[in-house]
């Protein structure tokens, strides 16, 4: 299934439609195909006529036609057609709002979900909506990144449906030290999910790299915009590699999917739903009493990271050096005792030689 | 000694009104020197010392020592200060080998980016809470800030 390319199932007599059924790069999805999607899955049974789903949205008959031809295109499995109806084969594997929202009610994230087929950036995404005052709790959700973010300018390799990419938006009455917990509560957040729904113990790389044996397969990227003693906004951007088979050469040695460590696919939808809640949990956590947030943000950083401790790693920053860690200091950051005595490690770059 | 101690120190000269000290621990060495109209200095050396207080033997004329992680605006001089809100590394750049953000001697509107300070895969983008022309970049590319500190001085138009 191909869905970049524009469509090549036009039935004879069918209305005219123009380019592909993936929108342009950026613009939201239409939020009537989820709504379809929605009404199909709620009478999972029967066959729903045009007109009864033209009715539940408001809309034509034609214009569900349409629709339901996109989400073909897009790799919904839907029986039927215009005279005898629509029935939904299965709920597709699409992080659309209407899917994952009603998984995550009740947490921060079930208000204000965005979806893109395909967009640049999350993360971009988000940081431009929460500067013209997108509210606490927005997701912004992609099934493809044509230029996804990683740190130091690398990019994050982010195939159509076959990832998570992630970015949500935080305001947080919090002064920008205890901001600096969201990145590492952030690689928690991912640890718990991973663990809750494939049983997977995933190993945590400073200060947020998520790793199955030595390979990565989830990095968190967190964008702030701060002022020296508040914090207007943070994005905090996760990627996961979910059901990637395989990976380019230069990625082998060193990205991993959870399809590739357990040899089937997961639903992103319900690793998704999973990360969301558990993302809620650690930032309440943290926005309630920072100051035993942190501490059990630590406490579980120790138990579920074999960097942390009397690991033998290279830091990249500062000009480059070797020693061995030995824990977290009082703010979270890397202490690594070096030839030269401890150094503490501030951004990140940590790798096992 | 640590950031928090040498702000201790400072902190105890300007209140008991010293005005020369000089400390030998090890392999650390501090030497401050305060008052006006000589420039204050702090000069401190050792293989761990952080090497973020570097900034603070900028000479300010006529501001106490402890100027250097209060006051905003920077006496008689009139620039405007623009300082880090976390601990972290600087980045002139929005990824490694492109062009700087800004170079001494532009002129930038409020808002606009300015640098990048990053602390645990956290990038902060540090934007001008003033519109002016750049005067002094205090740090260099990749070297590690303290919080407070000062990365930019601007003259405000």
């Amino acid at each position: 299934m191909t869905p970049h390319t524009p469509s090549s199932r036009n039935t004879p007599g069918s209305p005219e439609r123009s380019g592909s059924a993936i929108p342009a790069p950026g613009e939201p999805t239409d939020g009537k195909l989820g709504r379809v999607i929605r009404v199909l899955s709620a009478n999972p049974l029967v066959e729903l006529s045009g007109t009864k789903i033209a009715e539940e949205l408001g809309t034509s008959r034609s214009e569900v036609w349409r629709l339901v031809e996109q989400l073909r295109e897009l790799g919904v499995e839907i029986a039927g057609h215009q005279s005898i109806g629509y029935r939904l084969e299965s709920v597709p594997d699409l992080l659309l709002p209407e899917i994952l929202g009603p998984l995550v009610s009740g947490t921060i994230f079930d208000r204000n979900i965005h979806h893109f087929f395909r967009i640049s950036s999350t993360n971009v995404a988000a940081m431009a909506a929460a500067a013209q005052g997108e509210p606490e709790g927005s997701v912004f959700l992609a099934e493809e990144q044509t230029s996804g973010k990683g740190r130091g300018g690398h990019a994050w390799a982010s195939d159509a449906s076959a990832g998570i990419y992630c970015s949500a938006i935080l305001r947080p009455a919090l002064a920008p030290a205890d901001v600096l917990m969201i990145s590492l509560a952030a690689g928690l957040a991912v640890s718990a999910a991973v663990e809750q729904v494939t049983g997977l113990q995933p190993d945590l790389r400073w200060p947020n790299d998520v790793l199955l044996g030595d390979r990565k397969f989830c990095g968190v990227l967190t964008e702030l915009n701060a002022e020296v003693t508040r914090v207007r906004y943070a994005v905090v951007g996760i990627g996961i590699n979910v059901n990637q088979s395989r990976f380019p050469d230069e990625l082998r040695e060193l990205a991993t999917s959870l399809h590739l460590e357990t040899g089937r696919p997961w639903s992103r939808v319900e690793l998704t739903a999973a990360l969301l809640k558990s993302l809620d949990c650690e930032y309440r956590a943290l926005v309630t009493d920072a100051s035993a947030a942190r501490q059990s943000v630590f406490r579980r950083f120790e138990q579920r990271s074999s960097f942390v401790r009397g690991a033998r790693v290279h830091v990249e920053e500062d000009g480059g050096y070797d020693g061995v860690t030995e824990g977290l200091d009082e703010r979270g950051f890397l202490r690594v005792r070096t030839g030269s005595g401890m150094r503490t490690v501030l951004s990140g770059g940590v790798r096992k030689p | 000694m640590n950031q928090k101690e040498l702000k201790e120190l400072v902190e105890f000269l300007i209140e008991k009104d010293i005005t020369e000290f000089e400390l030998e621990r090890g392999d650390v060495k501090v030497r401050i020197k305060r008052g006006t109209p000589v420039a204050p200095a702090i000069v401190a050396s050792g293989p761990h010392f952080p090497p973020a207080v570097s900034y603070a033997s900028q000479p300010v004329a006529h501001a106490p020592v402890a100027s250097a992680s209060a006051a905003v605006e920077d006496g008689d001089n009139g620039l405007h200060t623009v300082k880090s809100p976390i601990v972290g590394t600087f980045y002139e750049s929005p990824s490694p080998g492109a062009p700087p953000f800004v170079k001494a001697g532009d002129q930038v509107t409020l808002g606009q980016v300015l640098c990048i300070v990053e602390a645990m895969k956290l990038m902060n983008e540090i934007e001008s809470d003033v519109a002016g022309e750049i005067v002094k970049m205090y740090v260099k590319n990749g070297q590690p800030v303290e919080y407070g500190q000062p990365l930019f001085a601007i003259r405000a138009r």
